[in-house]
C-alpha cells in the first residue's frame, strides 16, 4: 500500500499551500466590474482536455465538460446564477424578465420574454425560438427528453412520434406580447431547474432537428464557438451580436478569445500550464503531481466541494447483496478513511456514508454505519459487520467487484475486494474500460453484484441523487439504461418521494426535511456503499485572475481573465 | 462482430447517455438503424465509408470520419516521414562506420548505443524527453526555444512546425536508428566476405568505394525491405505511442481514442487508411529493388 501513503503526503503538502489561499478569493467581485472589465479585458484565453466530450449541440451534449461550456454560449428562459459557490445554485431569470409565479395550482408558468436579445447570426430571439427549440429536445431525441420535459402537455406524443412533435396544448407562444405559457401536467418543484440546464437552451427557430454533431448552432451567450475539430481545438470568439441583458445569467467575458485544446494528457498539461502555454485544464491533475502543485504553485490551486459521491452499488436481486445484512455488513466493513487516502487525502475527498452530498438541500448529516453511529463517519466497524455476515450465512459466496480500469477506480475496486475477503467472501476484481463500465454494470444481464462508481448532480435538488439513482422507475431490466444499478426497489420509499416531489412545490422546506428522512430510509436499507465527496481540483497559469467556482457548473471560465 | 457482442457496448444506451428514458433509447436504436440485423449494418456503413463518404462516429454525433483521417494524416505524415529520414541517413551513418571500424572502439561503441536505443521504450523516452524540454529545463537557454505540445502546421509556418516536430523526431528515431545500424553492420560484415567484393578490391578500388558502391549497396537491400515494412505500419498509425506523448493528434491517436470509445465507424475508417499506406510503401519498395538491385532487372 505505498502509494496510498505517498498520497496522503501529497495531500497534506496541497493543504497546507492552500490555506494561505482561501483569505483571497471574493475580493475581486466587490469591486467595481466595469473598472475590472476595462482593465484586464482581451487576450486569448487557453484550455486543455485530454478528450473532447462529443457533440456541441446543447440539446444533445450531456456531460459535465461541455456543460459548463454551454454556460458562456447559451441561455435558457431562466439560468442558474454565475455566481460563487453555493450562490451558483441560485435560479435567476435569463431570456425571461421574470421568474414567474406558478397559475392553476403549479401546473401553467408565463414566462414574458425579454426585448432586443439577438441570436449570434443576427437574427432577434423570439417566442417562437422557444416553442422550437422544446419541439427540438422531442424531435431529436435529447437525452433527457424522456425524463426532464416529459411532464410537458402533449410531451407522450413527442415521445411516441418524437418526428412530427409539436407540443400541442404544452407550450403557447403569444408573438404580440412576446409571452410564453408552459402547461405541465402536474405540479412539478424541479421545473425551473429543469429549465435552467443546457438541454433547455433557446434556439433559433430554423435549426435543423438533427444533432449538430461538429457544427455550431447560433446561441445568445457572450461567446460564439468559431471552429471545433473534437480531435484538435474549439475556438471560441466574442458574440458581435451580444449585449449584457443580465450580470447574473449572462454576463460579458474578460477574454477576446477562449481556445480549448484537446489531446494532450494529463502530465504534459501541468507542465503546459506551469510554462504559461495553456491556462487551465479540464482533468483532474495526476496524483503524482499534487505534492508539486501543492508546494511550489499552492496560489494557482483551487480545491472546491462537488455535488458528487463516489459509491458502490450493490445488486439487491443477485446473491449475497439480496441479504440486507450482507449490504449493511459491507456497510459496516469499509473504512473510508482509506479510500479518502487512495483519492488524494482529505484535502481532496471527504468520507461520506449517506446519498446526498453535504451542503445539498435535502442533506442532513447522519451516519449509521460507523463505530458510534451518529452525524459523521469515524471508524469502521469490523466485528458488527462480521456478525451480520455471519447471521446472514453467506459467507464464503463468491463475489466480483466490477470497477473502471482508471487508477483511482482500480485501486478503490482493489481495497474492496480485500474487505469482501476479510468477510469472509471468495472476492475477485474486474476492472474494464471506462468507457463500457458505466453501461455495463446497469444491465441486468452482466449480473454485476457489486461495482465501483459515481454520480455527479444535473441540478440542486435531492430528488436528482435520490429518486434517479434508486427509484424503482429507474431500473429497467435487460437494458443498458438502468441507472439504478442496485436494482432496488422500494414501493413504500417510491411512494415517499413522490409526496415529496409534491410537497417541494408548494414548500420546499419541508420537502427537503422528507428528503432527509428518505436518504436514511435509503441508508437503513443500503442498496449502495457510498464511499466518498469528492473536491474538485482546478490548476490555474499564473496570469489567470479572478477565479470564481460555481457548485452548478464550476469554474466561470469567462468571468477569470488572462491580462 | 466483436463489436457488437462486447456486453455493455449498446452504442444506441452509450448515445442516448445516462438515465437516458428507454424510449429515447429505442427512438435512438432505430435513428441509427442499429435494430437492422448485422449484414445489413454492415451494408449500410461500407456504403457510408466509400460511397457516400458520410459515415459518422457513434461517439462524436455528426463528425465524418473520412475527412477527420483526412485531417489526422498530415500530421501523421509529418512525424513519420522526418523521423524516417533521420533514421535512414543515422543508421547508414552507424552502420557503414561501425562496419569499416570493426572491431574497434568505435564498432562498440556505437553497437552500445545502438543497443540502448532499441531497449529504450519510445514512450519512456518521449516522457523523459518532455520532462527535460518542456518541464526541468524549460527555463534555461537550452530548451527555452521549445515551443508547447502539440502540432503546428507546416504551411501556417514552416519553422514552427520545424520546432514542435524536432523533438518527437529524434524520439521516434532513436529505435529505428538502432535496429537499423545494428542489421546493416551485420549485412556489411558478410558482404565483405563476398566474391565480388574481393574482387572489387582486387581491382585496386579505394576502400571508400568498395563499401560504398559495392558492399553498401547490396547490404541495402534488406535494409529496404524492413524500411517499407516499418514505415507502412508507422504511417498506418504505429506511431500512436510517440504522438499520445507529444500530443499530436494523428491517425494513430486517432485509432487509439476510437478503440477505447468502441468507435466503429473511426475504427474502420482507419484500418483502412493503414492498409491503404501499407500497400503503397510496398510497392514502392518494389521499384526500388530495381534500381539497387541489378539482379531483378535482368528477369
Amino acid at each position: 500500500m505505498k502509494t496510498i501513503r505517498h498520497l496522503k503526503i501529497a495531500g497534506a503538502a496541497l493543504a497546507v499551500g492552500l490555506l494561505a489561499q482561501t483569505a483571497l478569493s471574493g475580493v475581486a467581485q466587490a469591486q467595481d466590474r466595469e473598472a475590472l472589465m476595462k482593465e484586464h479585458s482581451g487576450g486569448t484565453m487557453m484550455l486543455g482536455a485530454v478528450s473532447a466530450a462529443g457533440t456541441i449541440d446543447p440539446h444533445v451534449n450531456y456531460t459535465a465538460e461541455f456543460w459548463q461550456v454551454f454556460q458562456i454560449l447559451y441561455d435558457g428562459l431562466v439560468k442558474f446564477k454565475q455566481a460563487s459557490r453555493a450562490e451558483g445554485y441560485e435560479i435567476v431569470p435569463d431570456l425571461a424578465e421574470a421568474i414567474p409565479e406558478p397559475q392553476d395550482g403549479g401546473k401553467t408558468y408565463v414566462f414574458k420574454l425579454r426585448d432586443g436579445i439577438k441570436f449570434a447570426d443576427g437574427t432577434d430571439m423570439t417566442a417562437e425560438d422557444v416553442v422550437a427549440s422544446f419541439q427540438r429536445i422531442f424531435k431529436i431525441n435529447g437525452p433527457t427528453s424522456g425524463s426532464f420535459y416529459n411532464n410537458i402537455v402533449g410531451a407522450d406524443k413527442c415521445l411516441a412520434e418524437s418526428k412530427s412533435c409539436t407540443l400541442e396544448g404544452g407550450i403557447v407562444a403569444d408573438e404580440a406580447a412576446g409571452t410564453v405559457t408552459f402547461h405541465l401536467v402536474a405540479p412539478d418543484s424541479e421545473f425551473f431547474d429543469k429549465l435552467a440546464v443546457p438541454h433547455a437552451s433557446i434556439l433559433p427557430a430554423e435549426t435543423a432537428a438533427t444533432d449538430a454533431g461538429t457544427s455550431y448552432i447560433p446561441g445568445t451567450g457572450a461567446y460564439m464557438i468559431e471552429s471545433y475539430d473534437p480531435n484538435d481545438k474549439m475556438v471560441m470568439k466574442r458574440n458581435p451580436a451580444f449585449s449584457e441583458w443580465s450580470v447574473d445569467a449572462q454576463p460579458q467575458g474578460y477574454p477576446d478569445e477562449i481556445v480549448y485544446r484537446f489531446g494532450m494528457n494529463e502530465e504534459s498539461m501541468i507542465n503546459a500550464i506551469q510554462n504559461g502555454q495553456l491556462d487551465w485544464m479540464f482533468d483532474p491533475p495526476p496524483a503524482d503531481r499534487l505534492n508539486e502543485l501543492g508546494t511550489q504553485y499552492a496560489d494557482q490551486v483551487h480545491v472546491n466541494p462537488l455535488a458528487a459521491f463516489w459509491y458502490a452499488p450493490m445488486n439487491t436481486n443477485l446473491a449475497p447483496f439480496d441479504n440486507v445484512k450482507v449490504r449493511q455488513a459491507v456497510n459496516y466493513a469499509i473504512d473510508r478513511n482509506a479510500l479518502v487516502n487512495i483519492y488524494g487525502g482529505p484535502v481532496l475527498a471527504q468520507p461520506t456514508c449517506q446519498i446526498l452530498p453535504p451542503e445539498f438541500p435535502g442533506f442532513e448529516a447522519s451516519c449509521l454505519y460507523t463505530e458510534n453511529p451518529g452525524t459523521t463517519w469515524s471508524a469502521p466497524d469490523m466485528e458488527k459487520a462480521k456478525q451480520l455476515v455471519e447471521e446472514s450465512g453467506t459467507a464464503g459466496q463468491k463475489v466480483t467487484v466490477v470497477s473502471e480500469d482508471t487508477a483511482t477506480s482500480r485501486a478503490i475496486g482493489t481495497y474492496l475486494q480485500s474487505v469482501l475477503a476479510e468477510l469472509g467472501y471468495d472476492a475477485t476484481m474486474q476492472a474494464i474500460s471506462p468507457n463500457i463500465q458505466f453501461t455495463y454494470i446497469q444491465n441486468t444481464d452482466n449480473n454485476v453484484q457489486i461495482s465501483v462508481s459515481q454520480w455527479f448532480m444535473d441540478y440542486p435538488q435531492a430528488s436528482n441523487f435520490l429518486n434517479v439513482l434508486l427509484s424503482c422507475a429507474s431500473f429497467n431490466e435487460g437494458s443498458d439504461a438502468s441507472i439504478n444499478i442496485a436494482g432496488y426497489c422500494n414501493e413504500d420509499i417510491d411512494a415517499k418521494m413522490t409526496e415529496a416531489m409534491q410537497t417541494a412545490v408548494t414548500d420546499p422546506e419541508s420537502a427537503n426535511k422528507l428528503w432527509a428522512e428518505i436518504d436514511k430510509a435509503f441508508m437503513e436499507q443500503a442498496p449502495v456503499a457510498p464511499l466518498f465527496t469528492p473536491k474538485n481540483v482546478d490548476f490555474t497559469s499564473k496570469r489567470v485572475g479572478n477565479f470564481i467556482f460555481s457548485n452548478q457548473f464550476r469554474w466561470l471560465i469567462d468571468q477569470s481573465w488572462v491580462q | 462482430m466483436i463489436f457488437f457482442a462486447t456486453p455493455g457496448s449498446d452504442p444506441a444506451a452509450r448515445i442516448a447517455g445516462r438515465n437516458a428514458a428507454q424510449e429515447t433509447v429505442q427512438a435512438i436504436r432505430k435513428d441509427f438503424g442499429f435494430d437492422k440485423p448485422l449484414p445489413v449494418q454492415y451494408a449500410i456503413m461500407m456504403k457510408k465509408l466509400f460511397v457516400t463518404r458520410d459515415l459518422t462516429s457513434f461517439v462524436n454525433r455528426g463528425l465524418e470520419v473520412v475527412p477527420q483521417v483526412m485531417r489526422a494524416a498530415p500530421i501523421t505524415l509529418s512525424l513519420v516521414f522526418g523521423a524516417a529520414v533521420l533514421w535512414v541517413f543515422g543508421s547508414i551513418a552507424v552502420g557503414v562506420l561501425a562496419a569499416m571500424y570493426r572491431d574497434t572502439v568505435i564498432d562498440k561503441g556505437l553497437m552500445i548505443l545502438a543497443l540502448i536505443g532499441v531497449s529504450m521504450p519510445v514512450f519512456w523516452l518521449g516522457e523523459l524527453m518532455n520532462l527535460v524540454s518542456q518541464s526541468r529545463f524549460h527555463d534555461t537557454w537550452l530548451f527555452s526555444w521549445v515551443p508547447g505540445l502539440g502540432y503546428k502546421p507546416f504551411f501556417d509556418g514552416p519553422w514552427m512546425w520545424f520546432k514542435t516536430l524536432v523533438i518527437p523526431w529524434f524520439t521516434l528515431a532513436a529505435l529505428y536508428i538502432g535496429i537499423y545500424g545494428r542489421v546493416l553492420r551485420a549485412n556489411l560484415v558478410e558482404a565483405y566476405q563476398e566474391d565480388y567484393v574481393r574482387t572489387a578490391r582486387a581491382k585496386g578500388l579505394s576502400p571508400g568505394r568498395v563499401m560504398l558502391r559495392h558492399a553498401l549497396r547490396m547490404s541495402m537491400i534488406p535494409f529496404v525491405t524492413m524500411f517499407g515494412l516499418d514505415f507502412g505500419v508507422l504511417v498506418g498509425g504505429a506511431a500512436l505511442l510517440t504522438e499520445v506523448v507529444f500530443g499530436l493528434n494523428g491517425v494513430g491517436r486517432l485509432t487509439y481514442q476510437a478503440m477505447l470509445n468502441l468507435d466503429l465507424p473511426m475504427i474502420l475508417a482507419t484500418v483502412m487508411y493503414a492498409s491503404f499506406f501499407v500497400v503503397v510503401t510496398n510497392a514502392i519498395v518494389d521499384i526500388i529493388y530495381v534500381v539497387i538491385d541489378p539482379r531483378v532487372r535482368g528477369h
